[in-house]
């Protein structure tokens, strides 16, 4: 449930799946603030079928995913885990780049442009990310933030095998940001490199993230609804922060969640924050 | 003489004892905040048992958030339609089950230095901004949302990394009453065998 694909050979799936689901996406959906206003509007039409998923997803986490991640996590020594990471992160970056500008967001197109070249070039390959040093930080964006920028709606949850959380709009864009991918386009037929870099991409952000997973989960009473909040609050708030000067939140996301984003201790303001309902409804 | 200086002694600290706490507390938002995060990660960490870092949630909790508040709005419609034993039994298991909740979540946290970050205003409440660095991770942003004023600072919510705690726990809960046909009973019945279990 962690893994942040960029592999076209599920993507004729997804991108299947996407349409079917697309298209009976509805009107468009409030964000999760206002979507918590009305309790029992989780906007989760396929809710049994997404809990089934889920508990599959549960089981392959707990028993494959989880142990894979700390026995990488205990095998690998630290610094070879961070130059794999920061490598990973910065095959990212030409689609981030993209996404940046599509979004309009130039100077973040910028940053973007600059750590790609830095990291690439005096990085190593990407194995140093020496852009943050020289205070760039890393920040994340894919095609379904975009699709929300250009005010296209979510669409109902829905939980993928393996993958786990998502919808429609997001499905779409990792559809989209894995073809784009250049990396994904040089490696070509060979569809074990995409495929191999998910699963480094899924395993680096487990192994930094499953002490805060498991937890979560012990403590849950509804682990899925938990989970359901919490993706739709996460990519709510990545899509508002787009464009100001806030870190954008990767807690779970396998993007982000780099030793590198050094963010000065800064006083902002956030423009038109969401804030949750005060009042509850009848 | 030395008696009564003794005496008069005793009387000025006991003095200073008593008023020691509110002007402690006479504080702005920011050092509020601060304080609570030191006091926090003073129990966080293995070296500490459950049970102490239990003890000391349980008392971070009554004493500096908005128990009655939060409690109402993670149970939204359900809060006004529970009857006034529903809302009594609901208190005592919330604050029970948010104190293990967060003992166990924010147990690994030990160690990691926690800072203010700034401050501002909000539709009325006061944000305190706080990152918490994480080791060999990219740094955590907590944003408290405060309600009252100096000497009476009440914690409402935290967003951490832009999800806020009591809207994940509100759609949690209510997730649990639809799925009970509606009825609190359901939920109640949960945290009742939650808290047992520890």
């Amino acid at each position: 449930m962690i893994l942040r694909p960029s592999l076209p050979g599920i993507s004729g799936l997804l991108l299947a799946l996407t349409l079917v689901l697309g298209g009976c996406a509805g009107p468009r959906a409030p964000g999760p603030q206002e979507a918590s206003a009305a309790p029992e509007n989780f906007n989760d039409p396929y809710e049994n079928t997404n809990r089934a998923v889920f508990r599959f997803n549960q089981n392959v986490t707990d028993h494959v995913l989880i142990p894979v991640a700390k026995t990488y996590k205990n095998v690998v020594p630290p610094p070879i885990r961070q130059n794999l990471h920061d490598f990973l992160q910065n095959l990212n970056g030409p689609v981030i780049f993209a996404n940046d500008l599509l979004q309009g967001q130039v100077h973040l197109a910028g940053n973007t442009m600059a750590r790609f070249l830095f990291n690439t070039t005096i990085g190593m390959g990407g194995l140093i990310d020496v852009a943050t040093r020289l205070g760039i930080p890393y920040h994340d964006n894919d095609f379904g933030v975009t699709l929300a920028v250009w005010g296209v709606p979510d669409g109902p949850y829905i939980v993928i095998p393996v993958l786990g959380p998502s919808n429609p709009r997001d499905i779409t864009g990792m559809v989209a940001d894995g073809f784009a991918d250049p990396a994904n386009i040089a490696a070509g037929d060979r569809l074990y490199i995409p495929i191999a870099r998910s699963v480094a991409q899924g395993t680096d952000a487990l192994s930094r993230n499953y002490a805060s997973l498991e937890d979560l989960e012990k403590t849950s009473l509804d682990y899925y609804a938990t989970i359901r909040s919490i993706y739709r609050q996460r990519r709510e708030a990545q899509i508002q922060h787009q464009g100001t000067n806030l870190p954008n939140p990767d807690i779970f996301s396998g993007g982000g969640g780099g030793g590198d984003e050094s963010l000065p201790a800064i006083q902002y303001t956030m423009p038109e924050t969401p804030k949750p309902p005060e009042a509850p409804p009848k | 003489m030395m008696r009564r200086s003794l005496l008069v002694g005793a009387f000025l600290s006991l003095v200073a004892l008593v008023a020691a706490p509110p002007a402690a507390r006479a504080q702005d938002a920011a050092s509020f905040i601060n304080n609570l995060g030191v006091q926090a990660i003073q129990v966080l960490g293995p070296s500490v048992p459950q049970a102490t870092r239990l003890a000391r949630f349980r008392e971070l909790f009554s004493d500096d958030f908005d128990l009655r508040g939060i409690s109402q709005f993670v149970l939204g419609p359900y809060w006004r339609s529970a009857n006034p034993q529903q809302q009594q039994e609901f208190l005592r298991l919330f604050h029970e089950y948010i104190s293990e909740t967060y003992a166990t979540r924010l147990a690994q946290y030990a160690g990691e230095p926690f800072r203010v970050t700034g401050t501002r205003q909000e539709n009325g409440d006061t944000v305190v901004t706080s990152q918490i660095i994480r080791r060999g991770g990219s740094p955590v942003q907590v944003d408290w949302h405060l309600t009252g004023g100096p000497g009476s600072w009440r914690i409402t919510d935290a967003y951490v990394a832009g999800v806020s705690m009591r809207v994940t726990q509100r759609d949690e809960f209510l997730s649990i009453i639809s799925r009970n046909g509606g009825r609190l009973d359901g939920l109640l019945a949960m945290l009742r065998q939650r808290v047992a279990a520890r």
